[in-house]
């Protein structure tokens, strides 16, 4: 069954107000993917047309080619899990489940079977009759997912279902999502503010800030070769070191980073010689000693011991910020605060893209 | 209770509030109502009479009512007109409700109660006459149906329950839209969301999500409504007909016409407990708790 979503040219506006600036991508059937962006991106709008309860002011939503202008939310083949779950408190766990089935006129018998193959598929076998205020948040996680799958959608929204709960557990959710959507074959459209759980799960991931797209890519690309200044700070953590472009040739570009003189990095698009570009390095692409082809000297701040790793924050001589990651077993004891780094890095490590970090 | 008042407003002002709020619930309510329970056991009696063998107890003004059909009719047609009039009321205020608490701006919503709340700063009396007016033989609401051609000759609206209906629906709306309001207003926007989302239409969102979490609201709207219907005296009085009294008509005959204060205090009586009885009842049948109503 086709169940991809295709946004085909959707703009989204409310008055003066662009949520969504012209969008056209089209999310595969039974894919996993993700929009992640900080919070007022327009990502939960996307949800909210996808779903229908907004319809674009511009474009169309297809599902599995259909075109869904005119249809409402509960004619859609889709179904939500929302970010504070919403379940039905006055119905018991089994009735919220069965909910989207006694809609449709299913019988009691009929409803019962599915609420309990779907109560084992998420592991809370005989909970049917418990009340939703009786579940624990991890619980009631799983009944909105029970919930959200009983209808059969096509197509499964989650807004930050995993944000309200705690670190292990959301861990644990993390994988039997996955598993879940493996099981199902439906296509998961994931909506988060969270780059771990959206480069894990995500078979792609579009990237957006103030309703505009940054980029769409899988998740180890989005790490290593993002496209903009705004992707390479957002995903992961990145050190972003702006200068002026001295010159661009065969894919290296090489920049006036005052103080630090100059550095060179990858770059995947052409830049103009004098313009303002940044380069990235990420943290665990530095390292403590002087045989890679770019140098750069620091002032150590601050260890911080991160249990499996280490971060240096240190300090170049002109103030600009650098973190470094270390595996744990690199730790020294004269690691003080004051000390001097020499530092290097190899240029295949870097990345140079035009503008500033704060840049969108 | 008392030493938390202390702790907050210290000995003096706790106990001066205490006071005062004895004061005015023994003796403006309690004592005023046992007097009238007293009353209305004994018969009416002339002033000379007082003190004598005649004065003993009786439940002779009770008995009254239900020798009398015409009272009895009235009585029960008081407690069913009540009755109508609260679902009218429900009828009413329940679509205006969720859309003041879930669909409207709050500049809408500011605007709606507006023109809600300003026909209320009329008095009653007046606000009542208005109906009057409209809902004459020959007043503005025949002459707009006439106008429109939807009926051949005027109606008379005044003539039989309609009028009454009309006239209390309208003076007891607010005390029906601001329990409900209160109570969807509270309810999770997501929670309809989801609904939708499952597939329900808006029918089966609101009877299987919306009303159910109203419940204690629409209860409390329900009871206040149904307890100012039964108890009403000005509209019955001004927009009933001769044929469609209202039980308080009779009580307050009783009471100022017939000078049977006794008599009077028996028929009030009965009149509440009966009003009591029935919410205990309807409650007790949409399982509806006193907890859920204080809420």
């Amino acid at each position: 069954m086709d169940s991809s979503v295709h946004l085909d040219n959707v703009v989204m506006q409310f008055g003066d107000f662009t949520a969504v600036q012209q969008m056209d991508l089209k999310i595969e059937s039974g894919e996993f993917f993700s929009f992640l962006g900080p919070s007022g991106c327009g990502k939960t709008t996307i949800l909210n047309m996808v779903s229908g309860f907004l319809e674009p002011t511009k474009g169309a939503v297809r599902i599995g080619g259909q075109d869904m202008r005119g249809v409402p939310a509960n004619k859609r083949p889709t179904s939500m899990i929302f970010q504070n779950l919403a379940l039905f408190p006055l119905m018991t766990v089994a009735e919220n489940i069965e909910f989207g089935l006694e809609v449709r006129g299913v019988s009691k018998a009929e409803r019962r079977k599915t609420s309990d193959r779907l109560l084992e598929l998420v592991a809370l076998e005989g909970s049917g009759t418990k009340k939703v205020s009786e579940l624990s948040g991890g619980q009631k996680q799983r009944i909105a997912i029970a919930r959200a799958l009983a209808v059969e959608p096509q197509v499964l929204l989650l807004d930050e279902p995993l944000s309200a709960l705690d670190l292990k557990l959301r861990q644990h959710m993390r994988t039997e999502l996955k598993e879940i959507q493996r099981k199902t074959g439906i296509t998961f459209i994931y909506i988060t503010h969270d780059q771990g759980e959206a480069l894990t799960m995500s078979d792609r991931v579009a990237v957006m800030s103030a309703g505009k797209l940054q980029q769409v890519a899988d998740p180890i690309s989005l790490y290593k070769q993002p496209d903009t200044a705004f992707v390479a700070s957002f995903v992961g953590e990145n050190n972003g070191i702006t200068g002026k472009v001295l010159s661009y040739a065969n894919g290296e570009a090489v920049i006036d980073a005052g103080a630090l003189g100059q550095l060179i990095g990858k770059a995947h698009k052409p830049l103009n010689t004098g313009d303002t570009a940044t380069l990235f390095i990420r943290p665990e692409s530095l390292h403590l000693d002087v045989q890679r082809d770019c140098q750069i000297m620091t002032q150590l701040d601050e260890v911080n011991f991160e249990g499996s790793y280490l971060t240096l924050n240190s300090r170049t001589l002109d103030q600009r910020a650098l973190s470094i990651q270390l595996g744990a077993n690199q730790y020294q004891s004269d690691m003080v605060s004051g000390k001097e780094l020499a530092l290097s890095y190899s240029v295949v490590d870097a990345i140079v893209i035009a503008g500033e970090v704060g840049d969108v | 209770m008392f030493s938390q008042l202390k702790a907050r407003f210290g000995a003096p002002l706790s106990v001066g509030v205490v006071a005062l709020i004895a004061v005015w619930l023994i003796g403006m309510v309690i004592l005023p109502q046992l007097l009238m329970v007293d009353y209305s056991f004994k018969p009416n009696l002339l002033p000379s009479e007082i003190g004598s063998d005649k004065d003993r107890y009786t439940l002779e003004n009770y008995a009254t009512l239900f020798g009398n059909t015409i009272h009895l009719t009235i009585f029960f047609k008081t407690i069913w007109s009540s009755v109508l009039v609260t679902f009218l009321t429900l009828f009413v205020s329940y679509p205006l409700a969720f859309y003041l608490a879930k669909v409207a701006t709050p500049k809408q919503a500011a605007l709606c109660l507006l023109l809600l709340l300003i026909p209320f700063w009329i008095n009653e009396i007046l606000r009542t006459f208005s109906w009057y007016i409209i809902l004459a033989y020959k007043g503005p609401l025949n002459a707009l149906l006439l106008g429109l051609g939807f009926i051949d000759r005027p109606i008379r609206f005044l003539s039989g329950d309609g009028g009454v209906l009309i006239g209390m629906v309208y003076a007891y709306i607010l005390f029906m839209i601001f329990p409900i309001y209160n109570a969807i207003e509270s309810l999770d926007g997501n929670q309809i969301k989801a609904a939708r989302n499952l597939g329900a239409g808006w029918i089966r969102t609101h009877y299987r999500v919306i009303v159910p979490h109203a419940k204690p609201g629409i209860a409390t709207g329900c009871i206040m409504t149904f307890m100012l219907a039964a108890g009403s005296y000005a509209v019955p009085a001004l927009l009933g007909s001769p044929g469609s009294r209202w039980f308080t008509q009779i009580i307050y005959n009783w009471f100022f016409e017939g000078g049977d204060w006794n008599q009077g205090a028996a028929y009030a009586f009965l009149l509440l407990v009966i009003c009591i009885g029935f919410i205990g009842l309807v409650m007790k049948v949409f399982k509806v708790g006193l907890g859920d109503i204080a809420r």
